[in-house]
């Protein structure tokens, strides 16, 4: 019987189809008005998702890819009040490179100081990498603004000592009136509590990576902080990156468990504390926080979007149902069956859907395209780029198309003007053929 | 304050005739007035007596600091000069490794003299906070001590014998608008010889700071001086910062511009 049945649906259906089709066609302009206010909301949400994402990705690289890494190192002590003691020796970089050949790793060392040129002094964050393994992980190097990078020793002075290039943040350059060969002098205090002190020359000036490094960042080597600080035991920070961003939880609690053993092999000093293995979600949680957002950000903003698209759906129905009162009449009155009739009207807001959202697809990807190649420049006004929770965005806003995207917006479009054409259908239901007549 | 208190008891008391009682009580505050009077011209003076206590009008001393944190120990040599509580110059002699270095103190402006790479650095107002040659004093301990009289309000909250000594203790309370550290400092003092012997530092929310112990006490141009000053921060049991000074020369002569940065360069 219920096949049978369903053999009489099938046999029906193109004719269902032919005349659906025919009716979206029987007012043209209409139907057309229709489909562009719909393909109009897709082409929006297609190019919010397109934004969005390329926010994402973008976010995603700052905080990986310019100075975090995936995977970060430091001990207790260091992370709560950046104690200049709370080092991790540097036996751990030899171990863990040898344990895990796919990851690259750099240390880095931290203090504050003073720096002050001719006229200015101002307080300073000092860090110091290895820029060898420093350009494996990030691309903190690759940023100058001015000036070439380098780290080496600038000039031997008369007396043996060195004068070592720096390498800081644009703002800082700014508020200093320094350029790249400009001279700077760091004052600090010394690991052993002497007065640490030394001149250096300005190599190069990095364009903003982070709000507190482009304001108050010094960036010198290894060896020049060494001499600096008198802080040879260590270092403050590892900074990881994996050849498999994919593992990342997998790693990190590898890692964690071998310098846990390494910890235990060769006990530390107790007043740094234990080193913590963090990855860069846990690093800067106010970006993980947004990502996971942004996806449910873009459901919010597409149900907002096809939503109102889809009143101008509701309205065409209602009123091509309206018109077509008598014609449905007598329809049912030759005997038509009322399901079928239902059926017919919500082909023709399905064909109404298709036809959107091929065409919004086209346009959307044509606009996302456009996007992802040009972006939205703001570098007119905003030429240092703008931060956002702690990181520095470039003033260009790229998008990134997901093929994906494209799919779930037309699905949802889809979905939502079906359900919404359900209210016109229904009144066909209920549709009383004396009445209408 | 104790007169003050007596006042109110006897208006309560006294239910003789308007006329007498008008009497006593205009009595009473005359009394008071003169004693507040007096106390203050005293604590005025006492203040005036600690702050120059190490200073006269010009100053000429050397010391040594040791400094005992969880992370190092050491310990150096000074000279210092000063000249009211304007201005002051500190030069270290001992350790080698930071010999030359100086510090010149002009009101409320810090520099230091880097004699390894023949700079002169002015300490901004950001780094006032900042650790002064890697002990437990600020920068800010420097300048605040020419302005303490300025931002605190004085008085002697304790007269009499404490642990067996005849003491005054005078707590300061910062004034309204002042930008100061300390939320209150008490400092205690021997009445018989008018020394220090405790100082304590709490900050705005009542804690206790640190704590610093004055001893040695050492009797120059008929004054007694302590001569070591103990500084113990309250959160770190185990530091300290221990000055002592070798010898102290009151009223020298000094040149008008000794206390300018080319004397700060050349200074070795």
């Amino acid at each position: 019987m219920s096949a049978f049945h369903f053999l009489t649906i099938f046999n029906r259906l193109p004719i269902l189809l032919f005349m659906a089709w025919r009716n979206i066609w029987r007012n043209p302009v209409r139907s057309v008005l229709t489909i562009s206010a719909l393909a109009g909301g897709l082409v929006m949400l297609i190019l919010y998702s397109a934004l969005l994402e390329g926010m994402t990705r973008q976010m995603v690289r700052f905080a990986t890819e310019i100075s975090t890494g995936h995977i970060q190192v430091q001990r207790q002590a260091f992370i709560e009040d950046q104690d200049l003691y709370a080092t991790l020796p540097w036996s751990y970089i030899q171990t863990l490179e040898d344990k895990f050949p796919d990851i690259q790793i750099a240390p880095r060392l931290y203090a504050a100081g003073l720096a002050s040129a001719e006229n200015t002094s101002t307080g300073v964050l000092i860090k110091a990498v290895d820029p060898q393994r420093e350009a494996l992980v990030t691309q903190m190097l690759s940023h100058v603004r001015r000036g070439e990078l380098n780290l080496a020793t600038a000039e031997m002075l008369e007396d043996g000592l060195a004068r070592y290039n720096l390498v800081i943040g644009a703002q800082l350059a700014k508020n200093m009136n320094l350029e790249p060969g400009s001279e700077l002098v760091l004052v600090t205090q010394a690991a052993d509590g002497s007065i640490g002190n030394a001149l250096y020359r300005i190599a190069a000036i990095l364009k903003p990576l982070e709000p507190g490094f482009d304001r108050m960042g010094v960036l010198m080597s290894i060896e020049a902080y060494q001499q600096l600080m008198y802080l040879n035991d260590g270092f403050h920070e590892l900074a990881i990156k994996l050849d498999d961003a994919t593992q990342l939880e997998d790693i990190q609690a590898v890692l964690d468990a071998e310098i846990r053993s390494l910890t235990i092999a060769q006990p530390l000093d107790e007043l740094g504390g234990l080193p913590v293995v963090r990855n860069w979600r846990q690093l800067t949680p106010a970006i993980a926080d947004l990502l996971e957002l942004s996806t449910s950000m873009v459901l919010i903003v597409g149900f907002i979007v096809v939503g109102l698209a889809s009143m101008g759906m509701l309205n065409t129905m209602l009123m091509a149902i309206h018109e077509r009162r008598h014609e449905f009449g007598v329809l049912l009155a030759v005997g038509m069956k009322r399901r079928w009739l239902l059926l017919m009207v919500l082909f023709e807001s399905f064909f109404l859907s298709i036809v959107s959202a091929v065409v919004g697809s086209i346009a959307g990807i044509i606009a996302s395209a456009y996007l992802e190649e040009h972006g939205i420049d703001f570098s007119a006004s905003l030429p240092d780029g703008y931060d956002w929770a702690g990181i520095v965005f470039e003033p260009v806003m790229k998008g990134y198309l997901e093929p994906a995207h494209v799919l779930n917006a037309c699905m949802l479009m889809i979905v939502i003007t079906l359900i919404a054409s359900l209210i016109p259908s229904w009144r066909i239901v209920r549709l009383k053929p004396a009445e209408v007549m | 304050m104790l007169t003050g208190c007596s006042v109110a008891n006897n208006e309560a008391i006294s239910v003789s005739p308007a006329c007498r009682l008008f009497c006593v009580f205009v009595f009473l505050v005359c009394l008071s007035l003169v004693s507040f009077a007096a106390k203050a011209t005293e604590i005025d003076t006492l203040i005036r007596h600690i702050d120059e206590l190490w200073r006269g009008n010009t100053s000429h001393a050397t010391m040594s600091m040791s400094v005992q944190t969880q992370r190092y120990q050491r310990s150096m040599t000074m000279e210092a000069w000063s000249r009211g509580s304007d201005y002051s110059l500190v030069l270290i002699r001992q350790p080698v490794k930071d010999r030359g270095i100086a510090t010149l103190k002009v009101k409320e402006n810090i520099w230091n003299y880097l004699p390894k790479i023949n700079r002169v650095t002015k300490v901004p107002s950001s780094m006032m906070s900042g650790s002064w040659m890697g002990s437990h004093f600020t920068n800010d301990d420097l300048i605040k001590e020419s302005s303490f009289q300025d931002d605190y309000n004085s008085s002697i909250t304790f007269e009499g014998e404490r642990n067996g000594r005849r003491i005054y203790e005078i707590t300061s309370l910062p004034k309204m608008d002042a930008a100061v550290v300390w939320g209150k400092v008490v400092m205690m003092i021997e009445q018989e010889t008018l020394a220090p012997y405790k100082a304590i530092y709490y900050d705005e929310d009542g804690q206790l700071m640190r704590t610093m112990i004055f001893d040695q006490f050492k009797k120059i141009d008929g004054r007694t001086i302590p001569m070591r000053m103990s500084l113990q921060p309250e959160d770190k049991p185990e530091e300290s910062t221990v000055i002592v000074y070798q010898n102290i020369a009151f009223e020298v002569a000094l040149d008008d511009n000794f206390f300018s940065l080319q004397s700060l360069r050349q200074r070795r």
